[in-house]
């Protein structure tokens, strides 16, 4: 027997990492800003967007890919409130979405009608930090109704995330939560990292984060 | 579960390295992987150990070195080209 080694050095990510790199040009080249929506199972991702495409869908031009590990409930909730069309990407047991996916689901999106495309991940705080799917920027969601310590518990999202949104606002009153808190233990983690204040289901709960997009679309114009 | 997605990768690069005709012959996997790289390193050891102990590999041994930061990578492959003992 005669053992031959053969040097490698190839980072495990690179693959990834350049069809990431391919959606990104692709997305850029169509003028289309894209967020990568990462958070918990249930921190409120898919109500968030429910009102952003009721409220602001038409006027931006807004376009969702969708994933889940099973079932395309989170798609057809988001169809009801928009014409455009919601790509679902049905993972089958993966934790995450990977460009690969991301790309095949953008076959399907019409990126002339599109200026901002939600990409909405997994509900997950681990796997999904990990994959870039060639978004601008992911944007984390973290509800009052969790711990104020996610930051801390899931380090790698926090770091990774450009922005982060505190939703379910309306039920701060309620439940034992300090924003302080959590605002301190993400910093710990990102110093840098933005965070905006959203409560999808009360009247006025979504100017804040309607007003960064609004300024978001602006920059890139 | 993000670790089957990783293993499923130092396979595909290993195949991609020794082609498709070598795999069979693959003994030993080596990778680097750092302390920050976000991967657990028994469940990655489980995936690679179910993925190249099936066709078409055949029992290939994942070698993990532990490294600091966030280094993820495939640092080399031992391949069995055959000889006298075979």
């Amino acid at each position: 027997m005669a053992v031959r080694t053969i040097d490698v050095r190839e980072r495990v990510m690179a693959r990834s990492d350049e069809l990431a790199a391919d959606v990104r040009r692709r997305l850029q080249a169509a003028g289309v800003l894209t967020f990568n929506l990462v958070s918990s199972p249930g921190s409120g991702k898919t109500t968030l967007l429910e009102r952003t495409l009721a409220d602001l869908g038409e006027e931006i031009g807004i376009s969702v890919v969708t994933g889940d590990v099973q079932t395309q409930n989170d798609a057809d909730r988001l169809a009801r409130h928009t014409d455009r069309l919601v790509q679902a990407v049905v993972t089958n047991g993966a934790c995450h979405l990977d460009a690969r996916q991301v790309a095949t689901a953008l076959d399907e999106v019409d990126l002339d009608r599109t200026r901002l495309l939600f990409i909405e991940n997994v509900g997950n705080l681990v796997c999904p930090a990990g994959w870039d799917l060639g978004e601008d920027a992911k944007i984390v969601l973290f509800s009052v109704t969790e711990g104020e310590d996610k930051p801390v518990k899931y380090p790698k999202m926090f770091q990774r995330a450009r922005y982060a949104v505190l939703s379910k606002m309306d039920l701060l009153p309620h439940v034992p939560f300090s924003v302080e808190k959590a605002v301190d233990f993400a910093r710990q983690v990102n110093p840098t990292i933005e965070f905006l204040f959203a409560s999808a289901l009360a009247p006025d709960g979504m100017r804040e984060w309607y007003g960064f997009l609004r300024a978001q679309l602006r920059r890139t114009e | 579960m993000h670790e089957m997605s990783i293993a499923l990768e130092v396979c595909r690069i290993a195949e991609q390295q020794v082609g498709v005709a070598a795999v069979p012959r693959v003994v030993a996997v080596g990778l680097d992987v750092g302390d920050d790289a976000g991967v657990e390193i028994s469940s990655l050891e489980f995936c690679l150990e179910s993925l190249l102990s099936t066709p078409p590999f055949r029992g290939a041994r994942p070698v993990i070195s532990r490294l600091r930061g966030d280094v993820l990578r495939v640092s080399y492959l031992e391949v069995d080209d055959g000889g006298p003992d075979d």
